[in-house]
């Protein structure tokens, strides 16, 4: 029932290198680019022709540079697919709150333990329930923290920051994050009151849908000196993956400027081959506005994470009886999805400063960047990579490869199936009983539904994505992680 | 049948909606939205909050009132089961104002969070019946 495309991308695509293909620009009228897509034949053959056709719909729009990048994980979204990057010149390109997507920096947190499994695995049940008692999990599930507008105007312009100020986390924590957990230049002015007042319940919750907590265990080190120095250090090490944004503020700072970039779309004459691609050239006030407002939703998220970073700790120590510090839980790293960013890129052979928008991608900085974490910067930017409940997750690195796809790369294992058709597939109980049957591993969600929809049968093979990024260079495999245990809103 | 929900989106939620009005058509548009966030059935309507928006065209209310339906559930904390809305054109603007009836958070008749109404093959049109809409909302 979705617009049919007008043309067959995916039998138009031309081979060009290791698990990587291009679509050239002149399949179709318009584009202003090409289209690069990663993935192994297998991945391929998974991929939906409408997500391959809304890559060429981005191609169109002014100002974008070559090419747009499709991840492995693509799969059909709203304006951008998921698991794409769009690059924009900063000068003569757009700003587009469809490209960067409602759940501004949805993202992983990951933090590592001095744990075994064999340590864990005999509490994994305790642990897990005592995580889903600390940590506000679902759409029906209320905060603990009540914000004065105020300390909020504070999180909106501090990020992380604030969780630090307030006691939630330790400087340690902000230092290993995506722009060190604060994008400066938020504005809090920018932002509608009733963003606001969705911001002020919800700080420090984590939402539903694919949103969660895991507690994994090191499966295979592939590099094991970048593993090192990300602290992963033995097979079998406990590993906590958190995955959330910035909850209904971010969904209204989308909603809002949706409305605002429709109306600049018409009011600066910009074609739209696809409504959801709403945007605003870079440099006027309804684009810049925008960006402003979106750097408050990315540090809600920040901050977001951060705090309950600190529940996650406490419950290891009510169900270990140790201190966090004495089970080593330090933040590995934190990565951002759904994103906008001024950049430094190379284009053409020279440096050049882009809006690159990032919906359900990760960036993956290579060694010697300067925005690594000095810890990291002899190795390269960890890349967290979420599989889905029942499959393995990933920890990779960034490479100088990276630099074709403007240093990005997957974020996940990306969906096949809709959440109805999930529904009508799966029962959630049974899901389920079948993970704790068949892989021991054990989940608590708010209910059945949820587990359906999100079930692993709904995603492709998040190994074959990895080995696309892996083959085709833009990122490398460091670890793999499987999961021991999930709460889910 | 008044609403019903459509298959073909990968990661999120399509459905469709009539009624022999604009009034009727974004009642049922409501249900089906509501169906999502939260176990509907289930929610008693105890609580109440006026809501009034305004937006350029059809197309636009409908996008601002399911909009404003999702902002007011989350800043309120509220499932939302039962609605009342009326349209009217005052100039060139349509304005709608109504009622939306539910009951506190809870977790146990919670749903999927909705994160926003899209653009997306969004479409609001007049019938021989009166009005239908197809929304795709985010998941």
């Amino acid at each position: 029932m979705r617009d049919k495309p007008s043309v067959d991308v995916k039998s138009k695509m031309k081979a060009a290198g290791t698990s990587r293909q291009i679509i050239p620009k002149s399949i179709r009228k318009g584009m202003n680019v090409d289209a690069v897509v990663y993935g192994n034949s297998k991945i391929l053959k998974q991929m939906e022709n409408d997500a391959l056709y809304q890559l060429t719909n981005v191609a169109c729009l002014p100002g974008i540079v070559a090419p747009v990048i499709a991840a492995p994980d693509i799969h059909w979204g709203y304006g951008l697919p998921m698991g794409a990057v769009g690059a924009f010149d900063d000068k003569d390109g757009v700003i587009s709150c469809g490209c960067t997507g409602f759940d501004i920096n949805c993202g992983i947190h990951m933090i590592r333990t001095n744990l075994t499994r064999k340590q864990v695995e005999p509490k994994i049940k305790q642990l897990i329930d005592t995580l889903f008692q600390n940590i506000p999990c679902g759409v029906g599930a209320k905060g603990k923290l009540r914000l004065t507008l105020d300390q909020l105007d504070d999180v909106l312009r501090t990020g992380a920051n604030w969780a630090v100020e307030n006691g939630y986390a330790v400087k340690a924590d902000v230092e290993h994050m995506e722009e060190e957990g604060c994008m400066t230049g938020a504005d809090p002015a920018k932002v509608s009151d009733m963003a606001k007042k969705r911001a002020l319940p919800q700080l420090g919750t984590l939402g539903a849908g694919n949103h969660f907590l895991e507690v994994q265990s090191v499966d295979e080190i592939f590099d094991a000196k970048t593993a090192k120095a990300f602290g992963i250090t033995k097979k079998d090490q406990v590993i906590i993956m958190l995955h959330c944004g910035s909850r209904g503020f971010g969904h209204q700072v989308a909603s809002d400027y949706l409305r605002v970039h429709e109306k600049a779309a018409k009011k600066y004459g910009i074609e739209l081959p696809d409504p959801q691609l709403v945007c605003a050239p870079v440099n006027s006030k309804e684009g810049q506005d925008y960006y402003k407002a979106m750097k408050c939703a990315v540090n809600y998220a920040f901050a977001n994470r951060t705090i309950m970073t600190a529940w996650i700790r406490e419950s290891f120590e009510q169900v270990f009886d140790k201190k966090w510090k004495s089970m080593e839980m330090d933040t590995i790293y934190d990565v951002c999805h759904n994103i906008c960013k001024l950049e430094e890129h190379e284009v053409n052979g020279k440096k050049k400063k882009l809006y690159v928008h990032r919906k359900g991608a990760t960036r993956a900085l290579p060694a010697g960047h300067p925005l690594v974490p000095k810890s990291y910067r002899k190795v390269g930017q960890p890349v967290l990579i979420a599989g889905s409940m029942g499959t393995a997750s990933y920890v990779l690195v960034g490479t100088e490869k990276g630099k074709e796809s403007f240093f990005s790369t997957c974020h996940g294992a990306g969906r096949v199936m809709s959440r109805h058709k999930a529904l009508k597939l799966f029962r959630g109980e049974q899901v389920k009983a079948d993970l704790m049957k068949k892989q021991n591993i054990y989940v608590r969600a708010t209910h059945g539904k949820v587990i359906a929809e999100e079930a692993p049968g709904v995603y492709k093979n998040v190994d074959e994505v990895i080995e696309s990024v892996h083959s085709a260079g833009i990122s490398k495999k460091v670890a793999r992680l499987v999961p021991l245990g999930v709460a889910k809103g | 049948m008044a609403y019903k929900y459509i298959e073909g989106i990968t990661s999120d939620v399509m459905f469709e909606a009539e009624g022999k009005d604009l009034d009727s058509m974004l009642e049922q548009a409501s249900l089906a939205l509501f169906d999502v966030v939260c176990q509907r059935k289930k929610v008693n309507p105890t609580k109440k909050i006026k809501i009034k928006v305004e937006g350029s065209d059809e197309k636009d209310i409908v996008y601002m009132w399911l909009s404003a339906l999702l902002s007011e559930s989350d800043a309120n904390e509220l499932f939302f089961s039962k609605f009342e809305v009326k349209v009217n054109k005052k100039g060139k603007k349509f304005v709608a104002k109504g009622v939306a009836h539910g009951e506190d958070y809870s977790s146990e008749k919670s749903g999927t969070v909705v994160k926003g109404v899209t653009y997306y093959n969004f479409k609001v049109e007049k019938t021989k019946k009166g009005f239908k809409c197809r929304v795709v909302v985010d998941i």
